[in-house]
């Protein structure tokens, strides 16, 4: 086709849609623009949630890298010199020891089963925002003894009757509350509640913090032994670095990366996600051409006397198929941009307000790779469901299209 | 019951020369505008040859066909076949555009010129809706004229017209036939349309009944 077939092609379609059923046009771009909302919204939110899970248990869990003990043993033995080897490598941030106990927590009349989870407040603080998320009162500090940090669900709200209660808690413990530790050794000792913190994440929410010194105090000697620790890497460095460096610099224990943990861990549900994202991909692609279809099939059979008008005042059968291709191009990137559009303000939104469950807060999670490939199918679906009934209907026969 | 084969058009053979202003008249379902679009190129004979400035135009492929309309041939149709989206002057301009030999330049000057010779170039940005039956068909007859065709066919192009209009597109069929020397075929059934012809055809279920010059005109 040439460019003057090109030029009265694009002229056919632009006059169509500038000066045809305008309510129609709104409404196909609004079809589009759905289609396309819908083919993001569903893997944009799983990826949301896959996001949220990962992000938590990298902020509350193992941070970069986790240095568990090796295999048959319950602790890193050595601490003070594996934390000093740690720290002194290039590419890290901080390592910070996790040491935890079962206990039982005692607060008027409310028993409630917790982890109590040993940390140096300033190491923690570069690993993790726990710091951060202090809804009363402050965070540990590095000399506090007799002092506790504590999750909100487990401090509880003295509003709620017990038998309503989501998960036991201690029924409204405040800052400056003070409350007994008993821990499966048979130590008990009574701490002031210094804070109450909130993160969301429910393994750390339904926990108690207290210092390390404190820690030591219960098991009754120096504590030169980890359950765990947690190394957060320098910005530019990479965590499959940091291992190998760990494994270089002879850190005897079992060194895993967060992509290592998550891939078993999160493995089988990004996969299930995976699945879900492809229906839903295939489900709107086929809503997507099928509606299309339907569209310009009818519009296009409204037609059929005006197309066979042209083609008898000699307008080529190829020129009247581009000039439905290019109205539905025209389309499509409208539908498209306006999706794009309807997206973004569906991202913003569920960012300040996000899907909250007791396992995970999620919100949209959308790359410009996926905006691109999601555009991409799209554009190439819009396009054959508007090509096909151009090309049979620019097909037919003059004296038929015209009686039409 | 088996179907019945109707010959709409049967042993029908005539010649039409340069210039000619030539009328098919007949009763409704004659074949008047069957034979009309098979010399218009927009259906073909089952058999028979028609010529056109010496091409066997049933030798034509499917694009060539289309190309010898655009090039050669110019239509007025009954119901004025606009596109309604487009300006009367985008309307007119169509064909035009679509010709290699065209520079935009030149058909807008052409479009230009017919709509002038119309006496519509002040309604050129208006849209089809907005115009009147009258002016719509005259605007058809541009866009049919636009290219400067060999022959221009015309479909009852006053059927839905009152007397007024249709005498006024009548004259300006007239006009073009007798200042450009326009070969024009058109349908008619209206009695009164035979004194703007030269020549006159009338069938009768598919057969030529008369073919003569027209009395009353002084050609």
């Amino acid at each position: 086709m040439g460019k003057k077939e090109l030029k009265v092609a694009f002229l056919l379609a632009l006059r169509s849609l500038q000066r045809g059923n305008r309510s129609s046009v709104l409404l196909i771009i609004l079809i589009i623009a759905l289609v396309f909302t819908n083919m993001i919204y569903m893997p944009a939110l799983l990826s949301g949630i896959g996001q949220s899970i990962t992000r938590q248990v990298v902020d509350y869990e193992v941070s970069n890298v986790l240095v568990s003990p090796k295999s048959g043993e319950q602790y890193i033995s050595d601490l003070d010199a594996t934390l000093d080897l740690i720290n002194g490598m290039p590419g890290v941030e901080r390592a910070s020891p996790h040491y935890s106990k079962g206990a039982t927590l005692k607060f008027r009349q409310r028993i409630l089963g917790v982890s109590v989870r040993a940390i140096n407040p300033q190491d923690e603080k570069y690993v993790s925002p726990l710091y951060t998320k202090m809804v009363a009162g402050s965070y540990l500090g590095e000399d506090d003894t007799g002092e506790v940090i504590i999750g909100s669900p487990s401090a509880g709200s003295s509003s709620i009757r017990e038998e309503d209660e989501f998960q036991p808690s201690l029924g409204g413990v405040r800052v400056g509350d003070s409350i007994t530790i008993e821990y499966g050794n048979g130590y008990a000792k009574d701490y002031r509640v210094k804070g109450i913190f909130t993160t969301g994440w429910t393994p750390v929410d339904s926990a108690v913090y207290i210092t390390w010194t404190d820690m030591e105090q219960v098991v009754g000697k120096k504590l030169d032994e980890a359950e765990y620790i947690t190394v957060k890497s320098r910005p530019g460095y990479s965590e499959s670095f940091i291992k190998n460096e760990l494994l270089q610099y002879g850190v005897t224990e079992k060194v895993q990366t967060t992509k290592d943990l998550l891939s078993k861990s999160l493995g089988r549900a990004l996969q299930s996600f995976a699945i879900i994202n492809t229906v839903t991909l295939i489900v709107s692609l086929i809503i997507a051409v099928v509606v299309l279809f339907i569209v310009i099939m009818i519009k296009i059979l409204n037609n059929r006397r005006q197309i066979g008008i042209l083609k008898a005042i000699g307008v080529d059968k190829e020129v009247i198929m581009h000039s439905y291709g290019i109205q539905v191009i025209i389309l499509a990137v409208l539908g498209i941009g306006l999706g794009i559009i309807m997206t973004q303000i569906l991202v913003v939104y569920m960012s300040y307000n996000p899907i909250v469950t007791p396992e995970w807060s999620a919100s949209l999670y959308v790359t410009p790779f996926d905006l691109a490939f999601n555009s991409v199918i799209l554009f190439i679906a819009a396009l054959a469901a508007g090509y096909i009934p151009a090309w049979r209907v620019s097909r037919e026969d003059i004296q038929k299209a015209m009686r039409a | 019951m088996g179907s019945v084969d109707v010959k709409a058009l049967d042993g029908v053979t005539l010649d039409i020369a340069k210039g000619e202003f030539l009328g098919i008249m007949g009763p409704s379902g004659s074949g008047k505008t069957t034979l009309l679009h098979m010399l218009g190129l927009l259906d073909t004979p089952t058999s028979g040859k028609i010529t056109i400035d010496g091409t066997d135009v049933g030798k034509l492929t499917d694009y060539e066909r289309t190309m010898f309309r655009l090039y050669k041939l110019g239509y007025v149709f009954q119901d004025y076949a606009l596109v309604p989206e487009l300006t009367v002057m985008e309307n007119v301009s169509l064909p035009a555009m679509l010709r290699e030999d065209r520079t935009e330049e030149q058909y807008r000057t052409a479009s230009h010129d017919i709509l002038q010779k119309i006496g519509l170039c002040d309604r050129r940005d208006h849209l089809p809706g907005e115009l009147s039956g009258g002016q719509q068909q005259r605007v058809s007859l541009a866009r049919a004229m636009v290219n400067k065709p060999d022959i221009l066919f015309a479909d009852e192009p006053c059927a839905n017209l009152d007397t007024e209009n249709s005498r006024m597109v009548l004259d300006l069929f007239r006009e073009i036939n007798e200042q450009m020397r326009q070969t024009i075929v058109m349908v008619s059934h209206e009695d009164w349309h035979k004194d703007y012809f030269h020549r006159i055809i009338r069938l009768r279920d598919g057969k030529i009944v008369s073919d003569g010059i027209n009395g009353k005109t002084s050609h």
